[in-house]
């Protein structure tokens, strides 16, 4: 209790800051371009309808049905298509910034993820984290809600398990993308066969996209991959950043091939840049 | 240069092969993490260049191991020289007054016998060969390790006697040790038991004898008296080559040098002498003989009065009529010359039978042939004769007068007379008389009259407002004859009821030379004696009384150390030289190795510090690859290295000066940097005396100049006064304000309250100061004041003088808290106070002892109290009407 206690303060001492800032980078967007407030307001229930056969059971709700003598069945129906689901990569090699950057990219994901829910909640939308246990939220006093299960989510698995994904829905993935492209195009390719369309933000450190490092290095890696000793940086340099380039027009294809958008942001860089890409791209 | 282990040297070989080591090993590498390893694994450069260590990184490196190989192998500057015997090492050691001319070489040559004694491991037994003071024999130590023997060897000083040989040689035949090696410090001098010590030495072991390459052992005899001046004799033990000349400063009670005398030696001299020459009254001031150079006690000869007694004889010529009081011809005399010299009386020959350094006729003239004979030795051979006119000398002026007399006297202010008694006019600058001051009230108004004659003007010592001479003289042989142109009384004028009188008599008498006194056979106990190095203290354990007629006979040892015997106000000396036997070669030790002192001289192991530079640079290798590395940000290595140099940092940041944070007393800059000096060390070790004694924290004294610095911060002024400038009017102003806001000023004549003798001009600056300042009333401090109870119950206030009174205020001033803002006096506190740097007193106190010091140390601390708290005692002044009207 006392434990569970001392997590809630230290949380409730960290999130207003973070979630004013996702605030403050949202205002900053939704002031010039939505001009649409209320799109598909009342959408939390659509209609009952009459049980027809071939209705799974399951559907039946019961309690209008004891309400006369019918069966009715609970439609659902525009739902897929107006929600957004979010997903920031946990991973620790996310937990990183060099000394070029002012903050963790991991830090930089979740701002952005934040203001992106808070502008989409505004606009009426719902949001959910993918893999996360909470429901649907909406109303903007979900943005709370929000940032307090973005800090529960567990570090872990590279990218989402993405199983309870409806279809049409909006998918929203951040994170630097440094894994192999296969499991990116996997994902991507279970995404688009639902279907469902979205966007992917990679970011990346000022150092991951110029390698500054001179001399001999060892460099070690932040998930176990093991670590490599490196002669003199200088002469690597090149190759890294053709490799860079490689990988991140690979996942680039791999979007477009998918149906996603794909940007790319700096952690030098304003948020406020990559958070107009994004909600540009999912109001397209 | 040696080294403990010569072979580690060797390792130096190897490092050229560390070298090579360090030189193809690459550095290891930077620690970087990094999320985009992935892309990474499987890069190679296009050209692989070894990354080498950075030059600069690979001679510190090298410099570090060199140094750590030096160290190792211990290398020692000064090893030199081998100690007889490997057993038991016996460091003999003569602690005579011959040996404290060289004792630190001495010192210094001994430890080097321990050093080598240290590194042979070698056990050390320490025998010093002068009797202890307290009378006991010399004793040979237990053998011991070389750090016990070190503090025995400080504990030996030199002995102001010869040394004991034959107790040291049974010491050394009572105990034995195998393989025992002997090294042997001797003072030079031969001593009667030299045999049977030197075959002790040579059968406890192999002996190695140590000597120093200073000049022979000098002796300082006692002066002799040729006419007018005193003649410096010097012994010295004969040395073949040319010896430096001997400096012999005759010196007073305080230390000031006031004749120096140069002995040339040459070689093989045994001594020589030289005569210093003074003038009577300047030599009467010397208390010792001193020998420039290393202290010793050979070289001081005390001096007692038997260089400075001068007895006074008076005689008249109506022996009867004399001794009435208030008009007789010897009453003045004898009043005036009680208190400052010995008097005698009685008839003119009973007088000349004895020594005598001042004979005093009044109105007595001389009258036959065998008076005049006897008159006329005693004044050729250094006899100042004094003769006062009156009616009998006018009618009969004989040879013994220094001016030819008209016959008769004349008269002046009487009934029936036009003219008015004459004043005395200034004294001339070459009289004996100069810088007394003439009172106006002393008039002469009858005399005898001197006839004119071209060399009567250089013999007046003092004369009329009119010219005419009232004292006139001429020297005769070694002796003055000296003539007072009135009466002893107050017949003809009033100048014997003045204190000028008193005054011009002790002149006289101190013009006189000295007469010795007899020794005799009375035992006369020892008062202060010398130490080895020639310094007055109280008297060892073992001191004895001893008859003056045995000093020449008596040598010297714990029992008659060499010093002032006898009662306080007549002091015999007896000096080192009296009862030596005359200085002689001490001979040859048999089979004995001879070294110079500088074959063993101290060593110095370094192998400590080079190994200590070594882990410095080994640390700062550390640092710089860590830095290297990534593991540590340079930002991190410099706040760890100012953490490390704390102190250092904080030297370097400005003193604090606000004088509002802590109390200290302050000094008035006089411009005269002595005496700046002297007040400045003064206030410090009175401050020292107050901090240690009472709860009162006193930083460092500061010098201020008042007008310019603010003075409110100061609870106590000193201020001795000089001839310099008045002050300003600012600082007069800044002065009045420092007294009406509750400062105190103690001001400080510095003159004993004599005059224009010890601060010319200082009385007359006060009297301008006096004018300008607002000083209130003044009254003499008494045992009542509140100043002589704050701390200490004081009855006297003495400075480096003592007696001259202390000035207070006179009113209590309610509004000031009854504290006196100004205190006056004369004793020159601060020199009394002064400390030097070893915390010795540079400035002896007169008449002197250490009570006298105590207790200007107390006043001080009163006076600090004074300041501090006010009247807070003042209530203990009134204790006793307190208790009186508790009673009722």
């Amino acid at each position: 209790m006392k434990a569970a206690t001392r997590r809630a303060e230290a949380l409730a001492a960290r999130l207003p800051p973070l979630l004013l800032a996702a605030e403050r980078v949202a205002a900053t967007v939704a002031a010039g371009l939505h001009g649409r407030r209320r799109v598909g307001e009342g959408e939390s229930f659509w209609q009952f309808r009459p049980f027809a056969t071939g209705d799974a059971t399951a559907r039946i709700d019961w309690r209008q049905s004891a309400k006369s003598h019918r069966t009715f069945v609970r439609e659902a129906e525009w739902e897929a298509a107006q929600t957004c689901f979010l997903w920031r990569d946990a991973s620790p090699s996310m937990r990183w910034h060099s000394t070029l950057a002012p903050v963790e990219k991991a830090a930089r994901a979740e701002l952005l993820l934040l203001a992106l829910a808070a502008l989409l909640l505004r606009g009426g939308e719902r949001v959910r984290l993918i893999d996360a246990a909470i429901p649907f939220s909406s109303g903007t006093a979900a943005l709370a809600g929000l940032a307090e299960a973005l800090e529960h989510a567990p570090e872990g698995a590279a990218l989402p398990r993405a199983r309870e994904i409806p279809r049409f829905a909006q998918v929203v993935l951040i994170s630097d993308f440094l894994m192999p492209v296969a499991e990116v195009r996997a994902l991507l390719a279970r995404f688009a066969a639902l279907p469902a369309r979205g966007m992917l933000l990679q970011i990346l450190d000022p150092a991951e996209r110029d390698l500054p490092y001179d001399g001999r290095v060892r460099f070690l890696g932040l998930e176990g991959e093991g670590e490599a000793v490196i002669p003199r940086v200088e002469g690597v340099r090149d190759a890294y950043r053709a490799r860079l380039a490689a990988q991140t027009a690979s996942i680039a294809d791999c979007a477009r091939d998918a149906g996603f958008g794909f940007a790319v942001h700096s952690t030098d860089r304003p948020p406020e840049t990559a958070l107009l890409a994004l909600y540009m791209a999912l109001s397209a | 240069m040696s080294f403990d282990t010569p072979w580690l040297l060797s390792a130096l070989a190897l490092l050229p092969v560390l070298w090579w080591l360090l030189r193809v090993t690459p550095p290891s590498p930077r620690r970087q993490a990094f999320p985009a390893l992935r892309l990474l694994l499987g890069l190679t450069p296009a050209e692989e260049s070894a990354v080498r260590t950075p030059l600069w990184l690979l001679a510190l490196r090298l410099l570090a191991a060199g140094l750590v190989i030096l160290g190792l192998a211990g290398p020692i500057s000064g090893a030199g020289g081998a100690l007889p015997g490997s057993g038991t090492l016996i460091l003999v050691i003569d602690n005579s007054w011959a040996a404290a001319a060289d004792w630190t070489a001495r010192m210094a040559a001994a430890e080097g016998v321990l050093d080598r004694a240290a590194q042979a491991g070698r056990n050390v037994a320490v025998l010093a060969t002068a009797p202890l003071p307290d009378g006991t024999a010399p004793r040979l130590s237990p053998a011991m390790p070389v750090v016990d023997a070190r503090a025995r060897l400080a504990a030996i000083t030199p002995e102001p006697w010869p040394p004991a040989r034959a107790a040291a040689a049974a010491a050394l035949g009572a105990q034995h040790w195998p393989q025992a090696g002997v090294a042997y410090l001797p003072d030079g001098l031969a001593a009667p038991d030299d045999r049977g010590f030197a075959a002790a030495l040579a059968a406890a072991g192999p002996v190695l004898v140590l000597q120093g390459a200073g000049p022979p052992p000098r002796l300082l005899l006692p002066p002799a008296v040729a006419g007018e001046s005193l003649v410096a004799r010097l012994a010295q033990l004969p040395a073949p080559g040319p010896t430096p000349p001997a400096v012999i400063l005759a010196e007073t009670g305080d230390g000031r040098a006031l004749a120096r005398a140069v002995i040339t030696l040459g070689a093989n001299a045994a001594g020589g002498e030289q005569a210093i020459r003074l003038p009577p009254e300047i030599r009467n001031q010397l208390a010792r003989l001193v020998l420039a150079g290393p202290a010793s006690a050979g070289g001081v000869v005390l001096l007692d009065e038997r260089w400075r007694r001068r007895p006074v004889g008076l005689a008249a010529a109506d022996a009867i009529g004399a001794e009435a009081p208030l008009i007789g011809d010897l009453y003045y005399l004898r009043r005036a010359l009680v208190p400052y010299a010995e008097l005698r009386e009685g008839n003119l020959t009973d007088l000349l039978a004895r020594p005598l350094s001042v004979l005093i006729l009044a109105d007595r003239p001389i009258a036959d042939e065998a008076e005049a004979a006897s008159v006329a030795r005693f004044v050729e051979s250094g006899g100042v004769l004094v003769r006062f006119a009156g009616p009998l000398l006018a009618e009969h002026p004989d040879a013994f007068l220094p001016v030819r007399l008209i016959a008769g006297d004349r008269a002046m202010g009487g009934a029936m007379s036009w003219g008015k008694p004459a004043h005395l006019a200034p004294f001339p600058s070459a009289s004996p008389f100069a810088g007394l001051s003439v009172p106006g009230e002393v008039t002469v108004a009858r005399q005898v009259l001197a006839e004119p004659t071209a060399a009567l003007a250089s013999q007046i010592w003092a004369a009329l407002s009119d010219g005419t001479p009232l004292v006139t003289a001429a020297a005769r042989g070694a002796g003055w004859v000296v003539l007072f142109h009135v009466t002893a009384n107050a017949d003809w004028s009033n100048l014997p009821l003045s204190g000028l009188f008193i005054d011009m008599l002790r002149r006289i008498v101190r013009l006189s030379a000295g007469i010795a006194a007899p020794l005799d056979a009375a035992p006369l106990a020892p008062a202060e004696t010398l130490d080895g190095f020639g310094v007055l203290g109280p008297p060892p354990a073992a001191a004895r009384p001893l008859a003056a007629g045995a000093f020449a006979t008596t040598p010297p040892s714990p029992a008659f150390p060499p010093g002032f015997y006898g009662p306080e106000n007549d002091r015999v000396a007896r000096n080192l030289a009296n009862g030596l036997p005359p200085l002689a070669q001490a001979a040859a030790i048999a089979g004995a190795s001879v070294a110079d002192y500088a074959a063993l001289g101290r060593t110095r192991a370094f192998g400590p510090p080079l190994l200590a530079a070594a882990l410095a640079l080994l640390a700062l290798d550390l640092l710089l690859s860590l830095v290297l590395r990534g593991v540590l940000r340079p930002r991190w290595v410099v706040l760890a290295l100012l953490l490390a140099l704390p102190p250092a940092a904080r030297a370097e940041m400005p003193a604090g000066d606000n004088p509002a944070l802590q109390t200290r007393l302050a000094y008035v800059v006089t411009g005269d940097d002595e005496v700046d000096r002297v007040s400045r060390s003064g206030l410090a070790g009175l401050s020292d005396y107050v901090n240690e004694h009472t709860a009162a924290s006193l930083a460092a004294p500061v010098a201020v100049t008042p007008g310019s610095d603010d003075l409110s911060f100061y609870p106590l002024l000193y201020w001795p006064i000089t001839t310099a400038a008045a002050p300003a009017s600012g600082q007069v102003a800044a002065l009045n304000d420092y007294m009406s806001h509750g400062g105190i000023i103690l001001i400080d004549t510095r003159d004993a309250d004599a005059g224009a003798e010890f601060n010319p001009g200082g009385a007359a600056m006060l009297r301008r100061l006096g004018a300008e300042l607002a000083i209130p009333p003044l009254a003499p401090l008494t045992v009542d004041h509140v100043l002589a109870r704050t701390f200490f119950l004081l009855r006297d206030f003495p400075g480096r003088y003592d007696g001259a009174t202390v000035w207070v205020q006179r009113d209590q001033d309610r509004s000031n808290d009854s504290v006196s803002p100004v205190i006056i006096g004369a004793n020159d506190w601060a020199a009394a106070w002064a400390t030097d740097a070893d915390g010795h007193h540079p400035y002896a106190v007169i008449p002197g002892g250490d009570r006298q010091r105590l207790l200007a140390y107390r006043f001080g601390v009163n006076l600090v109290m004074y300041a501090l708290t006010g009247n807070y005692k003042g209530d203990q002044v009134h204790v006793p009407a307190i208790l009186e009207r508790l009673g009722q």
